[in-house]
């Protein structure tokens, strides 16, 4: 019945177990964080920084294992409707002690009656992927914004840092049919790229699909990571 | 807009259960509830123990993982809680699960937790998600109460009301709104309204809805190519093959419907309710290996589910026998009497299996015998055993040579379903088996023609403008044959075109719907049905005025 596993099985396989151990650990340190803040404990400051890397690790796995199944044509939109609100608001309570930790405030800005078709999780995992980054850009403020565009729920992310550098910058002219082909010489950026890019594609409505934008300016003078969903 | 402001939810009094069978994972959820403020945390390390703490004590919330071992899966802890009524319709459950939700199919709506949650995740995130769910819960407490109140025009208000105020569960409103136009057999209506939503979105959902209107309506060509999209877009949307086989049997193709049940099994191995209908369907269709493993996989699923049957064993132990290994199917009846409590159900179910595979075996005096037993345990039943046991009893008569008593019995049982055609396409197998084909079709053909008799002259009575008789005469009839949803539709019929001339009454409103709930219970998509139920509504309607 079952077929002999490939090599990319076994990656994923030991990247579901990899995954496993990081999630106890995430916790663990939380239990830590915890006792160490209720002791009035300076060091835990320094403890958010280890979270803030399993979280990054995380991410990356998650997004390795999403594009394996991609890969494996396993993975499919699951499409619902969602209060903008609601993602923006989850996004931010997972995101705002780390961030604060580094003295990033976080803000949030959505219509309460603004609601879409979209998947859920893997808008998520690219929300998750991109304020990780601005975790290490920001300098004051990251700012999420969610709006409706032309026809397009418009996902936005900004931060106050120096920008992205140019050679990273994605369809400025926020055109729908952009495409591109990613460079993965930038390392895991690039990963990420490449999974908004595919999260983007999986959103089609009415002929439509959805596209991603970075551009450098915005309302707080950073870097802009846009998601554009038909 | 204007939003209904946010009730503050106290967390403090809820009851909580973990369920997760790493000690090190329960510690960190108990510690994260416990910062919450909660006081009463129990924990289960398994989901034998998780349930068997759910019957003493109702939880207000349980957090439960999907991989939970060897024993039942997080997602048997749901269904056998929902099952057994230890989880309703307040209680908020989140199942967590260590990697994202894509890895799991969508199984049945009835059997969805509130919330997927995956780890790892901060405490906040946990309590955000609670807060959301139990103020969704309260937002939609009113419409849920209604729906089991039976009362879908008092739900369809309340659906329509919240959704003008653009509440955070917007989608899950709608969902509900969808399924009450199709309880309320309003299927024109639901049509419309699942148009409006796909015009929007491609929702997965309101896909499902609109193709389920469609079955409903008789639509089986539309039903069919909805169901095929759907699963051209997204494999795992499990529903879809299960509607998608529906419709096939209904276009008279049980082989198509196999296969699609085929490929569900496939993508989606642990489902115990699929196994059941794909090796009865199997078992039709003569596939005996297919239903042999099916059955296979219905026994070892519902070791740990609350959905086991004995039926699951005396199918295999049939089909075993078509497998020509009836020592093997002796083996899994012995099996049976130790699963399952020691009562008439059980007894009746193996002893008529066991009557079968000894004829087989030509082991004629342990048939006789087997038979015997058979024949006690249903004299205690009388009445309440169900359609698929006495087709096998009568069988079972048949095959030890008693072909009168099975011949009444099977007489019985095609006159209360004498357009069911899955019912008459087993009739014909068993007489097949016994190379009485001929003699079978002609028994159909009789009792078809007898009780078409029956119902024309109702009809005609009624046509005749003789309405008070027609009522008289459909009651009669329907007392003898409670199980004919024809007779029972047209017993409403005719009560219902009778206070359409004198003026509705609510004694008679009642007496109509009860002929009507028994032909929805007989068959969900009788075509009629619609029509008729519309008919109600409007009687109804002028009485509430």
């Amino acid at each position: 019945m079952k077929q002999s596993m490939s090599f990319a099985d076994i990656l994923a396989m030991t990247l579901h177990d990899t995954k496993n151990s990081l999630g106890i650990l995430f916790n663990n340190l939380e239990d830590i964080i915890a006792g160490c803040r209720s002791q009035n404990c300076a060091k835990h400051a320094e403890f958010y920084m280890l979270q803030y890397e399993i979280q990054r690790l995380n991410n990356s796995l998650i997004r390795l294992l999403s594009l394996y199944k991609a890969e494996k044509s396993q993975l499919a939109a699951n499409i619902d409707y969602h209060a903008a609100s609601d993602l923006l608001e989850e996004a931010a309570a997972s995101h705002e002690i780390l961030l604060s930790s580094r003295g990033i405030k976080l803000l949030t800005q959505s219509d309460d009656d603004l609601f879409w078709a979209f998947d859920r999780s893997l808008i998520e995992g690219v929300v998750d992927n991109v304020i990780n980054n601005a975790f290490r850009y920001a300098k004051a403020t990251v700012r999420i914004s969610a709006a409706q565009e032309d026809g397009y729920f418009v996902l936005k992310i900004e931060d106050d840092g120096t920008g992205y550098p140019p050679g990273m910058l994605i369809n400025e002219e926020k055109q729908p049919g952009f495409r591109r082909e990613i460079d993965f010489k930038t390392g895991s950026t690039g990963l990420g790229l490449y999974f908004s890019m595919m999260v983007a594609d999986m959103h089609v409505n009415r002929g439509k699909k959805g596209f991603i934008s970075i551009v450098n300016g915005g309302s707080l003078g950073g870097g802009v990571f846009s998601i554009y969903l038909p | 807009m204007q939003q209904t402001q946010k009730p503050e939810i106290n967390l403090k009094t809820k009851k909580v259960l973990v369920v997760d069978d790493f000690f090190n994972f329960r510690l960190t959820l108990k510690n994260m509830m416990r910062s919450l403020g909660i006081m009463y945390i129990d924990d289960a390390a398994s989901g034998e123990e998780a349930v068997r703490k759910m019957a003493v004590r109702l939880y207000d919330i349980i957090l439960c993982d999907y991989n939970l071992g060897t024993g039942k899966s997080g997602q048997q802890v749901l269904e056998e809680g929902k099952f057994r009524g230890h989880i309703n319709y307040s209680s908020i459950f989140i199942m967590i699960t260590a990697e994202n939700t894509h890895e799991m199919v969508m199984g049945a709506m009835e059997y969805q937790p509130d919330a997927y949650l995956v780890k790892p995740f901060a405490k906040e995130v946990l309590e955000k998600r609670i807060r959301n769910i139990a103020t969704r819960k309260l937002n939609i407490r009113n419409i849920e109460t209604a729906i089991a109140d039976n009362d879908f025009d008092h739900a369809l208000r309340v659906c329509e009301e919240l959704m003008v105020q653009n509440p955070r569960n917007l989608s899950e409103i709608m969902k509900l709104k969808g399924e009450v136009l199709l309880k309320k057999a309003d299927y024109k209506r639901a049509v419309e309204f699942y148009d409006q939503i796909l015009e929007r979105g491609n929702v997965g959902w309101a896909q499902l809805g609109r193709g389920r209107a469609c079955l409903m309506m008789g639509n089986y060509e539309n039903a069919r190519e909805i169901f095929e999209n759907i699963i051209a877009q997204n494999d795992k949307i499990m529903p879809a093959y299960d509607y998608l086989a529906k419709t096939l049997i209904k276009m008279n193709d049980p082989r198509e419907a196999q296969n699609i049940l085929m490929k569900a099994t496939e993508i989606s191995p642990r489902a115990l309710l699929r196994h059941k209908h794909l090796g009865r369907l199997a078992y039709r269709n003569e596939d005996f290996s297919t239903a042999e493993s099916s059955f296979k996989a219905a026994v070892e699923q519902g070791r740990n589910s609350c959905f086991k049957s004995p039926e699951d064993y005396t199918s295999l132990a049939k089909a075993l026998v078509h497998r020509e290994a009836p020592q093997e199917g002796l083996k899994i009846l012995g099996k049976a009497l130790k699963e399952f409590p020691d009562n008439n159900d059980t007894r009746l179910h193996v002893s008529v299996a066991e009557s079968y595979v000894y004829t087989r075996m030509n082991k004629t005096a342990e048939a006789r015998r087997a038979l015997t037993e058979a024949e006690k345990s249903a004299a205690e039943l009388a009445d309440n055993i169900p359609r698929e046991l006495a087709l096998e009893l009568a069988q079972a008569y048949m095959m030890t040579g008693d072909t009168d008593r099975g011949a009444v019995i099977i007489k019985k049982i095609v006159s209360s379903h004498h357009d069911d055609e899955e019912m008459l396409a087993d009739v014909r197998a068993v007489f097949k088996e016994m190379d009485m084909a001929d003699q079978g079709e002609e028994l159909i053909e009789t009792t078809r023609d007898e009780i078409i008799r029956l119902n024309n002259e109702g009809v005609a009575l009624a046509r005749g403008g003789k309405l008070s008789e027609a009522i008289a005469y459909f009651e009669k009839a329907a007392s003898h044959l409670p199980d004919n949803k024809i007779i029972n539709a047209n017993t409403a019929h005719v009560l219902m075109l009778d206070m359409k001339e004198k003026g509705a009454r609510e004694e008679d409103l009642t007496r109509a719907k009860s002929y009507l709930d028994r032909v929805h219970k007989i068959d969900e998509s009788y075509i009629d049905y619609a029509m008729l139920m519309a008919m109600y509504r409007e009687l109804s309607a002028g009485v509430q005025v």
